[in-house]
């Protein structure tokens, strides 16, 4: 009789379940739990990344429909987009603010991960794929910012891969590569459409895959002193529908903005790039990387006779080098002991990365 | 001996007298000789102003004129140079007429610049065969009979000075050597303008080429020093134009110039450097110059504004404007001060220029013609002036409006066209030129009305989703609360 209730009810259902087993993957779910603790909310942000990307995905291929990416169309296809496609303008808006709050829902993400520790053994792999969907975010809003073949991602685009090429060893032939020749032209839109819609896509598939693997597996990760409570005191909320019903509230709170700030504030296309004339006051790349393009600014030409900007890339590079493997070197919070010195680390990176950002935006 | 000893020094004190203060007829031993011989040159020289001033023969060609021995006074010890060098024969000339000093003492205060001046002149080019300077002083003043300008006999005499320049410039053969882009037929054509009609009766102030093109300073035309260079002329014609004195004699008026510098072909040319604006030979000639005829004001005008030209001679007016004999551009545009045309020129009531020969009762069919011209090209102003406004609004809202807005661009060349159409004074013609203004117009403005609407659309739009996801976040919310209570 008991096995008989759990059978889903309804004609379809019944058809999948007798197929599918769809009892045993809702049994699963009602068994699955999720910890409940005062910092709980920042779970949610890895699933409001995880929406706006969908909604990269579909807006992207709506776009698709119309853009043209050469040199010559470019900037005519995403003004036709905007002005004559219907809904066109909607569309290009929402794909470009659900970029930028899928980078920002990422980078909380990963903040919240590593103040939670949530990189703990043995969920190291878990971080390096998300250090790596981070890193691959990064790289859609870089390489999406040049196809509108605008003047001021042009001229972005200049300086962005211009640092690239500071790299030692790889630096020159990585700026070719991205740029398809020593300069920004026609070549390097081509390359960056194909990265943005085909490479990084592909990648960033592969990866959310396993992300999303693993945390199945291993469930989420608990916090520190969440961890050391005896298990009577733990508390956790049922996965489905409790946590899932959450995370609906939330998408749709975050569907909602996304909408405002589409409409309110539709994306600017400004005007076509001149490959012949000279850079326009004020260029500026995208917020998540205003705080590394100002601190470019600040650095002197030499710095300890070397080249300022080869300073800069080097002490960036070690810096993220140093942040992507910090489960390799925290060996005192992977002993189960507290270490203050990373949450201070923590602290001192945010408030670099807003500072900057913030004197990005005020300072010509 | 004794006396041949104490001969030296009184002969060099005799040359320094003779060179300078003696008259030349009691001690020139040059002139005296060659008069002897019958000489053409000498003969000339006597009537030279050089000789008049006292200057033998050997002011310029050295030698001592003092000495009857004529193996000693035309030695080289006594600086005889015999005929002086082609290529540098103006180096005598300017050993006196570029000392001021010097020309103080023979008692003459003209200006001694003129080498200076020829210096940097189109004129003193070298000539292609290395024979020196392309003219020199000699080319021009002659030599042995040089007269003072102001001599009527002089070369360079004002009713002479023509057939001066003329003897190389009308030369085709000559000229091509070194100009063969350049006319040749500037004298001809002065002879049939009024100043060369004036010339040729003797009036030593009609203007001849040396009034224009000044004298030792001449430049190429097209050089911005040349006295006749585009922004120059007004001013060079002014110099005699704006004389009352000068003019009272012919009975013309002398307010040209100060009417053309307010012009918009004045403006344009002499504030606005614009070289494609007429001066005063564009109309008037400039060699062959003569005041344009009633007849050929029009054609005048029409080699600029060709297609007001053609439309005019198509236009009801041609005739009747040729019955009355009626200048043409010039009853509506005036003539030395053209003022910018503007749409204020055309309708019935002033400063429309078509009531002065139209009204209610006299011509009342231009009456009419003109108010609906005026009403359109105002109808069609203050349509594209609210659809800027429109479109502004929107653009202001956040649309795209940019192909809208671009199209507007048009109605101006629409009514750069039609302004030039109203010549032919005829209404379908007009209508139908202006009627694309309009089209363009009622399109951008739909475009603009359709881009307020879509953006109030949006919002609607956005206000009903909002809503929608809102109450779905509602009733989420309190169905978790419910299954959050049940667990």
């Amino acid at each position: 009789m008991e096995e008989k209730n759990k059978k889903p009810k309804g004609k379809i259902l019944s058809w999948l379940d007798e197929r599918y087993d769809l009892s045993g993957l809702l049994e699963f779910a009602k068994k699955k739990s999720v910890p409940k603790f005062r910092e709980t909310i920042w779970y949610y942000f890895g699933g409001v990344a995880l929406l706006l990307f969908v909604v990269q995905v579909i807006s992207g291929i709506l776009l698709l429909m119309y853009y043209k990416g050469t040199e010559d169309l470019a900037f005519e296809s995403v003004h036709f987009i905007s002005t004559k496609v219907s809904f066109g303008w909607l569309i290009r808006s929402v794909h470009s603010w659900s970029a930028n709050l899928m980078v920002l829902s990422v980078f909380i993400h990963m903040f919240s991960v590593y103040f939670l520790k949530g990189f703990r053994k043995p969920r190291e792999l878990t971080w390096y794929t998300g250090f790596g969907l981070l890193a691959i975010s990064m790289a859609f809003g870089f390489s999406g910012y040049l196809l509108p073949w605008n003047e001021l991602a042009f001229f972005a685009t200049k300086v962005g891969t211009d640092i690239v090429g500071q790299v030692p060893l790889i630096g020159e032939p990585a700026l070719k590569l991205l740029r398809g020749g020593t300069d920004v032209t026609g070549a390097t839109l081509s390359r960056f459409f194909g990265f943005h819609v085909a490479i990084f896509p592909g990648i960033f598939v592969i990866l959310l895959t396993l992300h999303l693997l693993m945390i199945q597996r291993q469930g989420i990760a608990e916090p520190e002193d969440y961890q050391k409570l005896p298990d009577d005191e733990k508390k956790t909320i049922p996965f489905f529908p409790n946590f899932a019903m959450r995370e609906l509230l939330i998408w749709l709170i975050v569907i909602n903005i996304l909408a405002i700030l589409a409409v309110f504030f539709p994306w600017e296309l400004g005007n076509k790039a001149d490959p012949f004339s000279s850079a326009p006051v004020g260029i500026k790349p995208e917020w998540y990387f205003l705080f590394m393009f100002q601190v470019f600014k600040f650095l002197p030409g030499e710095i300890l006779f070397l080249p300022g900007e080869l300073v800069g890339v080097l002490l960036f590079g070690i810096g993220v080098l140093l942040w992507a493997i910090v489960p390799v070197w925290d060996k005192k919070t992977a002993r189960g002991n507290k270490n203050r010195l990373l949450t201070y680390v923590g602290i001192f990176v945010i408030i670099f990365i807003i500072v900057f950002t913030i004197l990005g935006f005020i300072l010509d | 001996m004794k006396n041949k000893i104490i001969n030296i020094p009184v002969s060099v004190l005799l040359l320094i007298l003779s060179f300078y203060t003696l008259p030349a007829q009691s001690t020139d031993q040059c002139i005296k000789c060659h008069l002897d011989l019958d000489d053409t040159h000498a003969k000339l020289f006597k009537t030279d102003v050089h000789f008049t001033k006292g200057i033998s023969c050997a002011g310029c060609h050295g030698g001592d004129a003092t000495i009857d021995d004529m193996d000693v006074a035309m030695s080289k010890e006594k600086g005889f140079i015999g005929v002086p060098s082609r290529v540098n024969r103006f180096q005598v000339c300017i050993n006196c007429h570029a000392d001021e000093n010097k020309m103080k003492r023979f008692g003459s205060n003209i200006p001694t610049d003129q080498y200076e001046k020829l210096k940097s002149s189109v004129h003193f080019q070298q000539s292609f065969n290395d024979q020196g300077p392309l003219a020199d002083c000699v080319t021009c003043h002659s030599v042995h009979d040089i007269k003072n300008v102001k001599d009527p006999t002089s070369k360079v005499y004002p009713t002479k000075i023509t057939e001066l320049c003329g003897s190389c410039h009308s030369s085709a053969e000559f000229m091509k050597q070194y100009n063969p882009a350049l006319p040749v037929d500037q004298v001809s054509k002065y002879k049939t303008s009024v100043h060369g009609h004036l010339n040729a009766k003797g009036d030593p102030n009609a203007a001849e080429c040396a009034s224009c093109h000044g004298s030792h300073e001449i430049q190429p035309v097209k050089d911005s020093r040349s006295l006749v260079y585009a922004t120059n002329i007004p001013s060079v014609c002014s110099k005699c134009h704006s004389d009352a004195k000068l003019m009272a004699a012919y009975k013309i008026p002398t307010d040209q110039y100060e009417k053309y510098v307010k012009s918009v072909h004045g403006i344009a040319l002499l504030e606005k450097g614009d070289l494609s604006s007429p001066s005063c030979n564009d109309c008037h000639g400039n060699h062959g110059a003569v005041p344009p005829g009633v007849e050929s004001i029009s054609k005048v005008c029409g080699t600029c504004h060709v297609l007001n030209m053609e439309l005019f001679e198509q236009s009801p007016h041609k005739k009747a404007f040729d019955e009355h004999n009626y200048p043409e551009c010039e009853s509506c545009h005036s003539n030395h001060l053209v003022e910018p045309a503007t749409d204020a020129m055309v309708g019935t009531q002033k400063p429309a220029v078509c009531v002065n020969c139209h009204s209610t009762e006299v011509n009342s069919k231009g009456y009419i013609v003109a108010g609906k011209m005026k009403s359109l090209i105002d109808s069609l102003k203050t349509e594209d002036s609210e659809t800027k406004n429109i479109l502004d609004k929107a653009g202001q809202k956040g649309m795209d409006v940019s192909d809208a807005t671009f199209s507007l661009k048009d109605v101006r060349q629409v009514l750069i066209q039609s302004r030039t159409t109203i010549h032919a004074f005829n209404l379908d013609k007009f209508k139908e030129q202006i009627d694309e203004g309009f089209t363009i117009v009622n399109k951008a403005k739909i475009n603009g009305e359709e881009a307020i609407s879509d953006y109030y659309f949006r919002r609607i739009g956005l206000g009903f989703s909002t809503v929608i996801v809102t109450l779905l976040v509602i009733g989420l919310y309190i169905k978790l609360k419910k299954v959050e209570k049940k667990s």
